[in-house]
């Protein structure tokens, strides 16, 4: 160690160039695979830019789209005409302040939640609390003079936003029940959930859906049925909660059977046992396959549009879909594609964060 | 209250169809030091175990503390509470710290408020002499520290008797001394312990009575000079032979 840090620093590092050369150039071969694949990518990257940037339109001034007719580039006008319909859908135009403030709420919620500062359970209870009433004040409306707006009229990002964290908020305590009960000591406890768990996994999420928004009215009374929404879901939900359960199943029996039974020889009850002992140790484990399946469940949060959801990538689809900027569906796609982008990659990069934090204390 | 511990009547257990304890009976006094050995398999395991419920028995009858041990989750609990254990593999809870292990039980079965049970704790972790690991995770201790802080853990639940399952077999050698020491010292303050182990020496030094078990039976029993010097049963005789022979 000491030989290295009174060493000159250069030689530690050599020069940029000088490792590029190393690296790229040794051989020969090297240096022709490598000339061959950077020009390639400079060839591709330089396409790119060219359509997306320095040929783009970004602005259009009179509103239509006769400013990208003829263009070779992107045109980038169209984000700047309908952004609102991509990201608030069918809601009211004059209303619109409300679903952004909502939508912003609860990207919030969720973020604080996400800080190790608010993890009591006072803490998230109360941001949970406060954070879903304001948001449904905020986007359905009918006091302090808001106009009352059904959730059918909900749509864009906000809606993706809330469907996505209210059915992992019903379905995450949802698959932990499951799990626990699937490793019930009763034969009928562990086999009924078992089936439960075999059953919804077995059925296309797409026929779920639609049994849930369509089918269940003709089955259930009335007062039982409320808005689609919930129906949807509640559904979405279960699909959702199946899986988690088998995930936290396996997280549970990766651990040794010496935790549970130490925990017994302390005398710790059941619901101490699996709150303090088994559930933060199984959740660590299970942590990869978690932030897998909670990434695969906000994809798959546009399969509601089938049912007559406009969630973000629905409300793309009618951004471009009237004639007039029918030829710009390319730069609408991609426009999406990054807002999935931004909030799939937070995910999985918060998850990344939350397993260096629980590495702490294990070797 | 009589000075009964432990009173164990026509005890059986079976793993499936396989008969792991056979009529055992066993009384065990307050204060009392007992070391069970045996060779794997001999049951000696299970014995400790039928004693917190870690294991169902079948048949026979259990009393602990003067309560019945039976499907009665109280009685369970209220057993537990009074009967430590330490395990062969330690299984402290690697998520916690050192203190957080020991402070956890008297917080959430004796609701004892946080500063008490951490006061506590490190009470303990002190008379284990591992008081400056306290902030540590139990990863970043060697197996003898793990099996302290777990001997801790046990004593801060203030147990009126403590079980130990072979709790130096899982170490290196130049570890045992270490955990070894510890016991003696809490058999000298007078615990009531049932060790199953296959430390001799400590045997000899410390228990007031060795049980040898074979095949799911207490084959012999003893006060520990009379068990080493002149053991009756020719395979308690043979399990000396090999166990004192390397």
């Amino acid at each position: 160690m000491a030989n290295e840090k009174s060493s000159p620093l250069p030689n530690q590092h050599p020069a940029l160039g000088a490792r590029l050369v190393q690296r790229f150039f040794r051989t020969p071969l090297d240096s022709v695979i490598s000339t061959v694949t950077l020009t390639v990518l400079a060839y591709l990257a330089y396409h790119v830019l060219d359509w997306a940037v320095f040929n783009a339109i970004w602005t259009t001034p009179d509103g239509t789209s006769e400013v990208c007719r003829g263009v070779d580039g992107a045109c980038w006008a169209v984000i700047q005409q309908r952004w609102r319909l991509i990201l608030f859908g069918l809601f009211p135009y004059q209303e619109q302040w409300r679903s952004s403030l909502a939508c912003v709420l609860l990207v919030v919620i969720v973020v604080m939640s996400c800080l190790p500062t608010f993890w009591t359970a006072l803490r998230l209870t109360l941001i949970w609390v406060i954070g879903f009433i304001g948001f449904f004040l905020l986007m359905r409306g009918g006091i302090f003079g808001m106009s009352v707006i059904a959730p059918s009229e909900w749509g864009g990002l906000t809606l993706t936003a809330f469907f996505f964290v209210t059915c992992v908020l019903i379905g995450m305590p949802l698959a932990i029940a499951l799990a626990l009960l699937r490793r019930s000591p009763l034969p009928v406890v562990s086999g009924g959930a078992a089936i439960v768990i075999d059953c919804v996994r077995s059925l296309p999420l797409v026929t779920i859906l639609f049994t849930a928004a369509l089918i269940l009215p003709f089955v259930l009374p009335g007062w039982l049925l409320g808005d689609k929404i919930w129906r949807v879901i509640l559904g979405f939900a279960l699909f959702y909660a199946v899986y988690q359960a088998e995930i936290i199943r396996g997280g549970i029996q990766s651990l040794p059977g010496g935790q549970d039974e130490a925990a017994k020889a302390l005398g710790l009850s059941y619901f101490h046992r699996v709150t303090r002992i088994i559930l933060p140790q199984a959740f660590r484990n299970a942590l990869p396959p978690t932030i897998n399946q909670l990434v695969i469940t906000f994809k798959e949060t546009s399969l509601i549009v089938i049912i007559g959801f406009f969630d973000v990538l629905a409300s793309g689809s009618a951004a471009f879909g009237t004639g007039e900027w029918s030829f710009a569906y390319t730069e609408v796609y991609i426009f999406v594609a990054l807002i999935y982008f931004v909030f799939v990659f937070s995910l999985s990069r918060y998850g990344a964060y939350l397993e260096r934090r629980m590495r702490v204390g294990t070797n | 209250m009589t000075d009964d511990a432990i009173r164990i009547t026509g005890l059986n257990k079976f793993f499936g169809g396989f008969h792991a304890l056979k009529e055992i009976n066993l009384h065990v006094t307050k204060g009392e030091k007992v070391v069970v050995c045996g060779p794997s398999g001999s049951g000696k395991s299970t014995l400790i175990r039928c004693l917190n419920r870690l294991e169902e028995h079948q048949a026979g009858v259990i009393n602990v503390l003067g309560i019945e041990l039976n499907g009665d989750t109280k009685n369970i609990d209220m057993i537990r509470r009074e009967v430590g254990m330490v395990f062969q593999h330690f299984n402290l809870f690697p998520h916690l710290t050192v203190l957080e292990n020991c402070a956890l039980a008297p917080m959430l079965v004796r609701n004892a408020s946080q500063a008490d049970a951490e006061a506590l704790a490190q009470n303990y972790l002190e008379r284990v002499h591992i008081g400056e690991k306290a902030g540590s995770f139990p990863g970043e201790l060697s197996g003898g520290q793990q099996q302290r802080v777990a001997i801790a853990r046990a004593l801060c639940m203030r147990p009126k008797i403590l079980l130990f399952d072979e709790p130096t077999s899982a170490l290196d050698p130049e570890m045992i001394n270490e955990v070894l020491d510890v016991m003696r010292g809490l058999a000298s303050d007078g615990m009531t312990m049932i060790c199953v182990t296959h430390e001799m020496g400590f045997a000899r030094q410390v228990a007031d009575r060795v049980i040898f078990m074979d095949g799911g039976e207490i084959v012999e029993e003893g006060p520990p000079e009379e068990f080493f010097q002149n053991a009756q049963n020719a395979r308690t005789r043979e399990f000396l032979a090999n166990i004192l022979a390397h």
